[in-house]
């Protein structure tokens, strides 16, 4: 009753109509009037349930434009959103579908309010909730809600193969591995790919290497280059170093430098004076320097014959000499780049570096063997070494293409640690479970080797060189 | 892993309002859709969008391509180009990693600035800590006749202008963009060097003019 009486008194003061002094005798009156009851409740009812709707209508529409985030898939990678309805404030959805999700390969989990699965296909579109609300009838139709699904392509997938122009003057093979004894005891396993970056394009391998025993004077020698991918020659630039350097010990090294070094060794091996490392050092200094330099200078050659300008044929240098002498192995080598060259002792519990790298402040900021500067620095000096030791397990040297990717900082160098998972990774320890079984009995190890260097490592895929000695 | 900086920074002052907001908004969402089916830039490229009106701030922080998501975008109030400058700054110095024993520095960054008016702040000052930056590419982007090509001129050497800022050449501009990323990204994976000028790029359409 009273509920009638305020309708009607705030509808008649609404109007203007509660005037007169026997307003309320009369509002008495008819407000007990069946009719007016039944009437009055009816309006009620009908802004009751109209209110409702509204209220249905507007939370809908404000769910419609509520932000939902789900994080982007990437194909052949699990892909796991969950859809947190209490988090988003949306606790009053009753019911929930999605429409869009199976033609991905994803589906909704009901019960953890998930979306999952293996992403098939690459997209970049909008999967749609459909809803209901609280108070919407069963019947209804239901709601829909676009949100927004990036599934990107699996990276691998994008990559191209394409072959590089034979007929190129400079052409190399896209991939070459070779296998060999090295003299002195020791075998060489060494495999030069083509990066994918490369291959992507049908651009040229950069990266050379060359190797041999130098019978002569008992010598074996290992050259790894790494031609800079900006230089339009430098694949050429790459190969004529690393040829250089053998030739250099092969034809221009002479018996009497090499007898020199034999007695300053056996001296050395009496006794470790200061006076005699000096004299070794020295001598380390002016021959691989010579044998730097006469690679510096086949280049500047060919530029003549090339017209072209020694930035065009940009390459790292990295060699190493070894030799065996009185039961101990002599390492000596030179290095200018990013290609770290390194000898792991017998037990595989100490790694002995025998270069520093040059790095940039940011990528890219290598050095080569084409820059006159080189020479004439103050740090020239120290991109020699001379080292001896009772015997080793493995001499490794290898460009950027393998640095980057199983080492990437300088500091992981020092560590032991680092160099025996590139052993056991070598050896079977990886995703693919591809193994070099570097025993020279293997027949196969050559393109076991040059298998293993297929591993993926995202964002590194450039040429790849690995010569290792055992 | 070396990461290929991207920094967009955009106007979005009042005068940007309507069209061309949405034709930069839509150029970042297709920017982005067409790098995802590039190898190298979808493994490489980093992107952070840094917006400017009366005051400046990164709305989305260095972000691959795979997890990128477009971010809102609104314009109103002025032109702090300055406030802009100097916050870039500083993100190119926080946020960009230099090489060290233990770190893998990344590549170089690209730098994009996109404008419509003239800076309202003190954009010399911002200028001036800009300067101290050393991205591999900064390209400016002078929209339409209401931006002043000289004060990006003082900004960058390479500065392109745009007649009118309708969502054609805007659309333009940013798929010149894309494609300059694309080259940028595969140009470090393939020679590990950096772009360094405009020409190292794809020559730009027709409806962008390059300020000489």
């Amino acid at each position: 009753m009273s509920d009638v009486k305020t309708y009607i008194q705030k509808l008649i003061e609404a109007r203007n109509l509660s005037k007169g002094s026997s307003v309320s005798n009369l509002l008495e009156e008819f407000c007990s009037d069946p009719y007016i009851i039944e009437s009055v409740h009816l309006i009620l009812n009908t802004q009751k349930m109209l209110t409702n709707k509204w209220q249905i209508k507007s939370r809908i529409e404000e769910i419609i434009h509520r932000s939902i985030v789900i994080p982007n898939g990437t194909v052949g990678k699990m892909y796991e959103a969950k859809l947190d309805f209490v988090q988003l404030a949306m606790n009053d959805l009753v019911y929930t579908e999605f429409e869009g999700l199976s033609e991905y390969g994803l589906f909704y989990d009901n019960e953890s309010e998930t979306i999952k699965g293996i992403p098939e296909k690459a997209g970049d579109s909008k999967i749609i909730l459909k809803f209901r609300v609280e108070g919407e009838a069963e019947s209804s139709v239901l709601n829909e809600k676009k949100i927004a699904l990036v599934i990107n392509p699996d990276p691998k997938s994008l990559w191209k193969n394409i072959d590089s122009d034979p007929q190129d003057p400079f052409w190399k093979k896209d991939n070459t591995a070779e296998f060999a004894t090295i003299g002195n005891g020791k075998h060489i396993v060494v495999a030069s790919k083509r990066g994918r970056s490369h291959a992507n394009v049908g651009s040229f391998r950069d990266d050379d290497f060359a190797f041999k025993f130098l019978e002569s004077t008992g010598w074996s020698v290992v050259v790894i280059s790494d031609g800079a991918g900006s230089a339009k020659f430098s694949r050429k630039g790459a190969q004529v170093v690393c040829s250089a350097i053998v030739t250099y010990f092969e034809e221009l090294f002479t018996a009497a430098d090499n007898e020199a070094f034999n007695a300053l060794i056996f001296h050395y091996l009496l006794e470790t004076g200061e006076d005699t490392v000096r004299k070794l050092n020295h001598w380390v200094y002016h021959h691989l320097s010579k044998a730097a330099l006469y690679a510096h200078n086949q280049l500047v050659a060919l530029t003549k014959e090339l017209n072209c300008d020694l930035k065009d044929l940009h390459a790292t240098l990295s060699f190493t000499l070894f030799k065996k002498i009185e039961e101990k192995f002599v390492l000596l080598s030179f290095g200018v780049g990013d290609c770290p060259m390194a000898v792991l002792s017998s037990d595989l519990n100490k790694v002995t570096l025998l270069n520093w790298l040059d790095v940039g402040e940011f990528g890219g900021g290598t050095r080569f063997i084409t820059m006159p500067e080189i020479f004439s620095s103050e740090k020239f000096h120290s991109r020699f070494s001379f080292k001896m030791m009772e015997d080793f397990s493995y001499l490794m040297l290898f460009t950027d293409g393998i640095y980057d990717p199983k080492f990437m900082v300088e500091a992981n160098l020092e560590k032991i640690e680092m160099w025996q998972n590139f052993v056991q990774d070598l050896q079977g320890a990886n995703q693919d479970n591809c193994a070099v079984n570097l025993s020279p009995n293997n027949a196969d190890i050559a393109p076991q080797l040059s298998k293993w260097m297929d591993f993926w490592s995202i964002g590194n895929h450039d040429d790849r060189t690995l010569a290792i000695v055992f | 892993m070396r990461r290929l900086p991207v920094y967009l920074l955009l106007d979005t002052s009042g005068s940007m309002m309507g069209e061309p907001i949405e034709a930069v908004k839509n150029g970042v969402q297709v920017m982005i859709s067409s790098l995802r089916q590039n190898p190298q830039a979808i493994e490489s490229a980093f992107i952070s969008i840094i917006t400017f009106d009366s005051s400046a701030q990164q709305l989305l922080p260095l972000t691959d391509l795979a997890t990128f998501q477009m971010v809102d975008l609104k314009a109103s109030g002025t032109t702090s180009l300055g406030e802009a400058l100097k916050l870039l700054s500083n993100k190119l110095q926080t946020e960009v990693q230099k090489t060290t024993l233990e770190k893998k520095g990344d590549w170089k960054p690209l730098v994009f600035i996109m404008t419509d008016g003239v800076p309202t702040d003190d954009w010399q000052a911002g200028l001036i800590e800009f300067k101290k930056c050393k991205p591999a590419l900064t390209i400016a982007c002078a929209a339409g006749a209401g931006a002043d090509a000289n004060i990006l001129r003082s900004i960058t050497d390479t500065v392109i202008s745009l007649d009118t800022a309708d969502s054609h050449s805007i659309s333009q501009f940013f798929q010149w963009v894309s494609a300059s990323i694309g080259i940028s990204s595969s140009k470090v994976e393939e020679s590990g060097h950096e772009v360094t000028g405009i020409k190292d790029l794809p020559p730009p359409p027709s409806e962008l003019n390059l300020v000489i």
